[in-house]
């Protein structure tokens, strides 16, 4: 340690003292403050324990409404597509699905004039016999 | 021994509530004496440094009381042992913001000179300008004129240099909590706190030969 070093360890000890002094006389006015402070503090830090313990609890129920809103959307969104495309009838749609009739007209005319004379035969075997 | 030796005692530890996985496992009650503790054991101190930087009494209450309840509300659940470093460092981050808020206030107020001049400076408190009924002996004035000479000259320092010299001959931090408490490096506060003395040295010197 050279000359340097403990002309610095002197001065950082008188410093330190005097500081240190310093502190022994901060007045009354400014002691009562910061005990109020301190006060306000530590009622803080238990304000603060029940916010975290109150934490998972309002986790969950912030979840179920969330949940609820949701399903409320759904639900809404669900009636409002039913109101602006009305459902078809079942039956409306088998036949719009139904190319069976379509197919029979085209390519198989002949049935047709076949079951015309079906239907003639019929009645005319009714009012003869 | 197995491998599963080792991790024994994991399952022998209390089952943690979901949520509260952060909580230590001490009551609010031991919390709140613990934190009472602490602020006790460095509000004084904190008050000093806060009036050395900012050079009036109820702008150094209110950054320790501002320090305090941001300690309390942010960290309070974490460790006392992380308390200290974290408290300083709150406290001189409220200090860097006042002084700028000053700094910002005095250059409006620059501009409003007939504002200035009818509103002025707060009168100083008559409790704080009257004498002390205590006696007052040569050598005490001699201590409270070498205090005033050396905390003037500290809060001159730049804002670093005060920092560091205020954390470790003040408050008794050593190098790796001043670092802690500054948010920078070991060697960054060597660097402040060499130069602080330099500084000081080199302005109180001749007073204190």
């Amino acid at each position: 340690m050279n000359a340097n070093d403990t002309q610095a360890s002197d001065f950082e000890q008188r410093a330190s003292a005097l500081l240190g002094e310093s502190v022994t006389r901060v007045n009354g006015r400014v002691r009562s403050r910061l005990n109020q402070a301190r006060q306000a503090a530590v009622a803080e830090i238990a304000a603060g324990r029940q916010r975290t313990w109150r934490g998972p609890l309002l986790l969950q129920a912030s979840g179920l409404v969330a949940a609820a809103v949701l399903v409320a959307l759904l639900v809404s969104a669900h009636y409002r597509a039913e109101r602006a495309f009305p459902s078809a009838p079942l039956d409306d749609i088998e036949m719009l699905a139904d190319t069976e009739g379509l197919d029979l007209l085209e390519n198989d005319g002949s049935f047709y004039e076949w079951a015309a004379g079906q239907a003639e035969a019929l009645n005319t075997d009714g009012t003869s016999g | 021994m197995s491998a599963f030796a080792t991790l024994a005692p994991v399952y022998s530890m209390p089952a943690v509530t979901p949520g509260d996985v952060d909580l230590p496992q001490s009551t609010p009650h031991d919390r709140a004496r613990a934190l009472n503790r602490f602020l006790a054991s460095v509000e004084l101190k904190a008050f000093r440094i806060a009036k050395i930087a900012l050079r009036q009494d109820d702008d150094a209450l209110d950054v320790v009381q501002d320090a305090m309840l941001q300690l309390a509300r942010a960290y309070g659940e974490r460790p006392e042992a992380e308390w200290k470093p974290l408290f300083y460092r709150i406290l001189e981050n409220r200090i860097r913001d006042l002084q700028r808020r000053r700094q910002v206030r005095n250059r409006v107020m620059a501009w409003l000179p007939l504002r200035r001049n009818a509103e002025g400076e707060e009168p100083p408190d008559p409790v704080e300008q009257a004498a002390s009924a205590d006696p007052q002996p040569s050598t005490r004035l001699e201590l409270e004129e070498a205090m005033s000479v050396l905390e003037k000259a500290i809060g001159e320092l730049p804002q670093r240099q005060r920092q560091a010299f205020l954390l470790r001959t003040l408050e008794g931090l050593d190098v790796a909590e001043t670092a802690a408490a500054m948010g920078c490096s070991e060697g960054s506060v060597k660097t402040h706190y060499f130069r602080a003395l330099q500084t000081l040295r080199a302005q109180l010197g001749d007073l204190w030969e």
